[in-house]
C-alpha cells in the first residue's frame, strides 16, 4: 500500500483519474456500472493505443504530428483493399503504412536532422494528401460483415478494442521499463550527446520509435475502421493533439527524459472519463472544450508545482 | 512490478462493486421508463455553421413543449469515432429512442446495429445513412440531398436558358451532405442541360472565406464564367463576394442551396438567383415527433422527407427570412 | 531600408561560401523564384499583376499572422492558439460592428484578443509553463469561449453596402489591395523593429541557447510576454482583414490556420529551438505556400496535390537550412 501511494505521489495524474472517477459516480446514475466502465475503455482505446507509441516519441524528446493521418490512411487501405486482397491481406497493408510512413519520419529526423516537429508537421500534411488520393474523397465500406462484427467481439467479457489496448499497453510497459531499449529511450532522451557517446545508435534508435509509433496509429487506425465498418477519409483530424495532450498529462515531459505509460494511460483515461462523464451529464459541447481546455493547462501547473517540489527540475 | 499487481486487484475489486451498483441502476431506470420517454440525440458538428445551431435550439424547444418527453442532447463535433462513443453513451443510459445525425452515412453502420441490438430504435435525421443501415433503422427524417442539388440544377439551367458554363463550390470534403447534393446536382444538369458545362469543382468547406478564395481562383482561371453553383448559401455569398470585388458579378448567375439569411437578402437585392429553401426549425420538429411516434410503437413512415422548396427572387415573398 | 537589405545578405561575403551554404542561405528565395518560373511557363493565368495581387491578398491573413508568431518562435516558444485567436476576433468585431459600430468595435475587438494575448503570455512567460502544451489548451478554451459567446452562430453585418469598415478587406489603396498592403507595411515595421531595436535584439537572445543566463529571470519573463501580445496584435489585425473580407464570420473561421502559420514560419527558416529567423523569410515562406496552392489550382490539380507539395518543400527547405549550418548534409547521429 505504501508503495501504491509513493507510485501515485509520482504520478499526479492518477489522483485526477481518481477524483473524476468519485465525482462523476456521484454527479450521474449511469456513471458506476461495469457496463460504462467496458466503454470508457473502448472510448479510450483509439487515442490509448498512440499515445503508448507516442510515449516512447516523446521521452526521446521528439513529437510525431502526423498519427492521425497515418490512422486514416491505415484505416482506408485496411478496408479499401479489402475486395482484392480480402480481409486479412488487406489488414495487413493497412499496418503496413502505418510502418512505412513511421519508417520514413525516422529516417528523415534522424538523417536530415531536422526537427521531428517539423518533419512530422509535413507529414502530417501530406499523409493527409495521400488518404485523399487514393480514396478520391470517398469513404469505405467493407462488404463482408465479419469484418465489423471483429469490432464488437468480445474476448474474456471484454470488447475486443479494450482488451487489445490493455494487452498492448501491458507489452509497451514491459518494453519501456525491463528492455535496453527501453532504458535507451530515456538515455537518448536526457542527454542525446552523451547517450551516443554511451555507444547507443541514436538515429537507429529513433528510427525504431517512430515505426512503432506508425504501426500503433495504424493498429489504432484499423481497429477504429473495424468498429465502424468502414473509413472516411476525414478520420483522425485532431487526434495528434489529443494525443499529445493525454501523453503530457500522464507526466511525460515535452524535453524528453521522463515518463511512464502508466502515466500515460491515466492521462488516456483522464481524457476518456472526462468526456464520458460530460456526455452523461450533458454538458453543451461549446463547454466541453472549454472545460478540456482548462484542465490541461491547470494539470500543467499543478504538475510543474509537484516536479519542482520534488526537485526534478524544470519542468515541462 | 509490484505496482502493477496491486493495480490489477483494484480494478478486480471495482469490478466487484461495479457490478452491484451496475444491477441496481438497471432497476430503478426500468421504473423510470413507464413514466417518460428519453430520447437521446447525437448531432454532427453543432456550431460549425447556423443551421445546425438553430436546430439542436429549436429540438430542445420543442422537447420542452412536449409533455413526457426528456431529452439527451449530444454533438460529436464533426468526428466519426466521437460519435461512436456517444451512441455507445445513449446506450449505456437506456434511453427509449436515439436519433442520430450521420457524421458520415457508412460509418455509423455499426453503432446503429448494436443500438437495435440493445432494443433500441434507431431514427435518422437530416442526412441518411448507407444502404446497408436501412434495414436497421426506424425511419429517416429529413431534406432529400440529392433531390436539392437536382433543384439547383433545374434553377441553373432555367436562368442560363439552357446554355453556358459554369463552376460549382462544394461543402466538406467526404461527407454525405456535400457529396449528395454534388450528385444531384451533377445528374440532373446532365439530363436537363447538357448544354451547360461544368467547367470545375473545388471545396468551399462550408465556409464562406475558403469559398471566397476559391471563387477568386476560378476568376482567375476562367475568363467567362455564366454560373457559381455552391453548396449552401453561406458559400454562395461568399462567390458572390468576391465576384463584385472584381466587377464581374452581373455576368453570372448564383445558385446555392439551404437558404440563409445572407443569401435570402442578397437575392432581395437582385444579386443571387435561386436557392433551396430549408428550415432547420422543421428538421428538428420532425425529428422528434418522428421519434416520439416510434417510442409509442406507432407506425411510421419509413422515409418522411419534408419538403425543400426553390427559393428565387419570383417567389421569395411567401417565404420569411431565414433566422440564419 | 538597410534593414531590409540585410536579411538578404548572407553576412558571410568576405569568407568563401561552399554551395551548401549559398543553397541554405538562399534557398528559400531561390524556392520562391522556381515556383514563379515554373507556374509561369506551365500557366498563362498565373503572371498578371492581378493574380500577384491575388495572391499577396489571400497569403495576407495567414501572412499577417506569421509576422507575431514569428517573434514567439525566436524567442524559443510556439503559439498554437492563433487559429482559434482569429476565430474569436473575427467573430467579435463583426459582431460588436452591428451593435456599437465600426469605430467602437475595433478598438474593443483589439482590447480583447490581446487580453487573452495577455493570458498565453502569463501562462508562458511568468508561470513559466510549456508553451505547446499552453497554447494547446488555448486553442480549445478560445474556440469555446466563442461558442459560447455567439451560441454557435454565423455573425454577419448586416449592410455591407453602407459602412466604411469594408476597407480594410476590400479596399484598394494607390492601386494596391489593402490587406496586400496591412501585411507589406506590417512585415516592414516588424522586420526593422527585430534587427533595429533593443527588443528585437533581447527577443533574438531570450530564444538562444548561451545568452539566456545574460538576462534576470524578470526581463526574460517581460519579453515572453510581449512576444504574445505581439502574435495576439497581428492576429487582431488579421482578423480586421478576414471580418472586412467576408463581412460575417463563423465561429470556426480560423480552424487549422495555426499549423499553416507555422508551416509558414518554419519554411521561412525560423529555428524551432529559438534564437534565429527573420521576417522578411517568414513572408517568403507565407507566399511560397500560397504560390503553391494558387498554381496548382490554376494548373488544374485537385486541391490535395498541394499538401503533397508543401510535405515535399517544408522538409526541403528546413533540410538544407540546417545542412549549410552544420556544414554537412546529412546529421551525424
Amino acid at each position: 500500500m505504501n508503495k501504491l501511494f509513493a507510485s501515485i505521489k509520482k504520478q499526479p495524474i492518477w489522483i485526477f483519474v481518481l477524483a473524476c472517477f468519485v465525482f462523476f459516480s456521484f454527479a450521474s446514475p449511469y456513471f458506476f456500472d461495469t457496463g460504462n466502465f467496458t466503454n470508457i475503455l473502448v472510448q479510450a482505446s483509439t487515442i490509448g493505443l498512440i499515445a503508448l507509441g507516442m510515449t516512447f516519441v516523446m521521452i526521446n524528446g521528439n513529437i510525431d504530428l502526423s498519427v492521425g493521418a497515418t490512422l486514416a490512411l491505415a484505416a482506408s487501405l485496411a478496408v479499401g483493399l479489402q475486395p482484392e486482397l480480402g480481409i486479412t491481406g488487406a489488414v495487413l497493408v493497412g499496418l503496413l503504412s502505418g510502418i512505412l510512413i513511421g519508417a520514413l519520419n525516422g529516417i528523415i529526423a534522424w538523417k536530415t536532422g531536422v526537427d521531428a516537429f517539423i518533419v512530422t508537421l509535413g507529414a502530417m500534411i501530406g499523409v493527409r494528401g495521400l488518404v485523399f488520393i487514393y480514396t478520391g474523397e470517398e469513404s469505405f465500406y467493407a462488404q463482408d460483415l465479419a469484418y465489423s462484427d471483429f469490432g464488437a467481439s468480445e474476448v474474456f467479457f471484454i470488447p475486443v478494442m479494450a482488451f487489445i489496448f490493455i494487452f498492448m499497453t501491458v507489452v509497451s510497459h514491459l518494453l519501456l521499463k525491463y528492455t535496453i531499449h527501453g532504458r535507451n529511450v530515456f538515455a537518448v532522451g536526457g542527454n542525446r550527446a552523451a547517450a551516443k557517446e554511451a555507444g547507443i545508435r541514436v538515429g537507429p534508435h529513433m528510427l525504431f520509435n517512430f515505426i512503432f509509433v506508425g504501426f500503433m496509429a495504424a493498429l489504432s487506425g484499423i481497429l477504429l475502421s473495424t468498429e465502424m465498418g468502414a473509413s472516411t477519409p476525414n478520420l483522425g483530424r485532431d487526434y495528434e493533439l489529443w494525443t499529445i495532450t493525454a501523453v503530457v498529462l500522464g507526466g511525460t515531459r515535452l524535453t524528453g527524459g521522463y515518463g511512464s505509460i502508466i502515466g500515460t494511460l491515466g492521462g488516456v483515461l483522464a481524457i476518456a472519463i472526462l468526456r464520458n462523464g460530460m456526455n452523461l451529464l450533458q454538458v453543451p459541447s461549446f463547454y466541453v472544450l472549454i472545460i478540456l481546455g482548462s484542465i490541461l493547462i491547470i494539470v500543467l501547473f499543478i504538475d510543474k508545482r509537484f516536479s519542482e517540489q520534488q526537485g526534478q527540475g524544470v519542468g515541462a | 512490478m509490484k505496482v502493477q499487481i496491486s493495480s490489477v486487484r483494484i480494478i478486480q475489486h471495482i469490478g466487484k462493486i461495479s457490478l452491484l451498483a451496475g444491477s441496481l441502476t438497471l432497476g430503478l431506470s426500468g421504473m423510470a421508463q413507464a413514466e417518460t420517454f428519453r430520447i437521446g440525440i447525437t448531432q454532427n458538428n453543432v456550431g460549425v455553421d447556423s443551421y445546425q445551431t438553430t436546430y439542436e435550439q429549436a429540438f430542445k424547444d420543442a422537447a420542452d413543449e412536449t409533455d413526457n418527453v426528456e431529452t439527451v442532447v449530444l454533438d460529436a463535433g464533426g468526428d466519426v469515432a466521437r460519435q461512436i462513443s456517444q451512441v455507445r453513451d445513449l446506450i449505456q443510459q437506456q434511453v427509449d429512442v436515439i436519433i442520430i445525425w450521420p457524421t458520415d452515412g457508412q460509418a455509423v453502420v455499426p453503432a446503429v446495429k448494436r443500438a437495435k441490438e440493445a432494443g433500441i430504435p434507431v431514427v435518422v435525421t437530416n442526412s441518411n445513412i448507407a444502404e446497408a443501415g436501412q434495414p436497421l433503422i426506424a425511419a429517416f427524417s429529413g431534406p432529400d440531398n440529392i433531390k436539392q442539388g437536382a433543384y439547383s440544377a433545374e434553377m441553373m439551367c432555367d436562368q442560363l436558358g439552357g446554355k453556358g458554363e459554369i463552376v460549382q463550390i462544394t461543402g466538406q470534403p467526404g461527407y454525405t451532405t456535400a457529396k449528395e447534393r454534388q450528385k444531384g446536382f451533377e445528374d440532373r444538369l446532365a439530363e436537363v442541360c447538357p448544354d451547360v458545362k461544368i467547367l470545375d469543382s473545388q471545396p468551399g468547406n462550408w465556409n464562406r472565406e475558403k469559398a471566397q478564395r476559391t471563387m477568386e481562383d476560378f476568376l482567375t482561371s476562367y475568363d467567362r464564367i455564366d454560373g457559381v453553383y455552391a453548396g449552401d448559401d453561406n458559400m454562395g455569398v461568399g462567390a458572390l463576394n468576391a465576384a463584385k470585388s472584381e466587377d464581374r458579378a452581373d455576368e453570372m448567375i448564383f445558385i446555392g442551396a439551404t437558404n440563409f439569411a445572407v443569401g435570402y437578402e442578397a437575392m432581395a437585392r437582385g444579386e443571387y438567383h435561386g436557392s433551396v429553401y430549408q428550415s432547420p426549425a422543421e428538421d428538428a420538429r420532425n425529428a422528434l415527433e418522428t421519434a416520439i411516434a416510434v417510442a409509442q410503437g406507432k407506425e411510421v413512415e419509413k422515409m418522411s422527407y419534408f419538403d425543400t422548396p426553390k427559393i428565387t427572387r419570383e417567389n421569395m415573398d411567401e417565404f420569411e427570412k431565414p433566422v440564419f | 531600408m538597410k534593414a531590409l537589405l540585410d536579411s538578404f545578405r548572407p553576412g558571410l561575403t568576405n569568407r568563401e561560401i561552399t554551395p551548401l551554404q549559398f543553397f541554405g542561405k538562399h534557398g528559400i528565395t531561390i524556392a520562391f523564384f522556381l515556383c514563379v518560373v515554373i507556374f509561369s511557363l506551365t500557366t498563362d493565368k498565373f503572371l498578371s499583376t492581378d493574380n500577384f495581387f491575388k495572391v499577396v491578398m489571400q497569403a495576407s491573413i495567414i501572412g499577417t499572422i506569421a509576422l507575431g508568431v514569428t517573434f514567439v518562435v525566436i524567442g524559443g516558444n510556439l503559439d498554437l492558439s492563433v487559429g482559434s485567436l482569429l476565430s474569436f476576433a473575427t467573430v467579435l468585431v463583426v459582431d460588436l460592428h452591428d451593435k456599437v459600430g465600426p469605430g467602437m468595435a475595433i478598438p474593443l475587438m483589439f482590447v480583447f484578443t490581446l487580453l487573452i494575448g495577455s493570458v498565453n503570455g502569463f501562462l508562458i512567460g511568468y508561470l513559466r509553463l510549456n508553451s505547446l502544451i499552453v497554447t494547446l489548451g488555448m486553442l480549445s478554451a478560445i474556440q469555446g469561449i466563442t461558442l459560447v459567446y455567439t451560441g454557435g452562430k454565423n455573425v454577419d453585418i448586416s449592410n455591407d453596402e453602407n459602412t466604411w469598415f469594408d476597407i480594410f478587406g476590400r479596399g484598394d489603396l494607390f492601386g494596391i489591395p489593402v490587406p496586400a498592403l496591412i501585411f507589406i507595411v506590417s512585415a516592414i515595421v516588424l522586420q526593422v523593429v527585430l534587427l533595429k531595436t533593443s527588443f528585437g535584439r533581447k527577443v533574438f537572445a531570450i530564444g538562444g541557447n548561451g545568452t539566456a543566463a545574460l538576462f534576470s529571470g524578470l526581463r526574460r519573463n517581460r519579453l515572453v510576454f510581449s512576444t504574445y501580445l505581439l502574435s495576439a496584435f497581428t492576429t487582431a489585425c488579421a482578423a480586421l482583414i478576414l471580418g472586412s473580407r467576408v463581412m460575417g464570420s463563423q465561429n470556426n473561421v480560423g480552424q487549422g490556420y495555426e499549423l499553416l502559420v507555422l508551416a509558414g514560419v518554419i519554411l521561412g527558416g525560423t529555428s524551432l529551438l529559438g534564437g534565429s529567423g527573420s521576417i522578411v523569410r517568414t513572408v517568403i515562406g507565407v507566399l511560397i505556400l500560397a504560390l503553391i496552392q494558387n498554381g496548382l489550382q490554376l494548373l488544374g490539380y485537385p486541391y490535395y496535390s498541394q499538401w503533397l507539395v508543401t510535405w515535399v518543400v517544408i522538409i526541403a527547405a528546413v533540410w538544407l537550412d540546417i545542412a549549410a549550418k552544420r556544414g554537412k548534409l546529412f546529421s551525424s547521429y
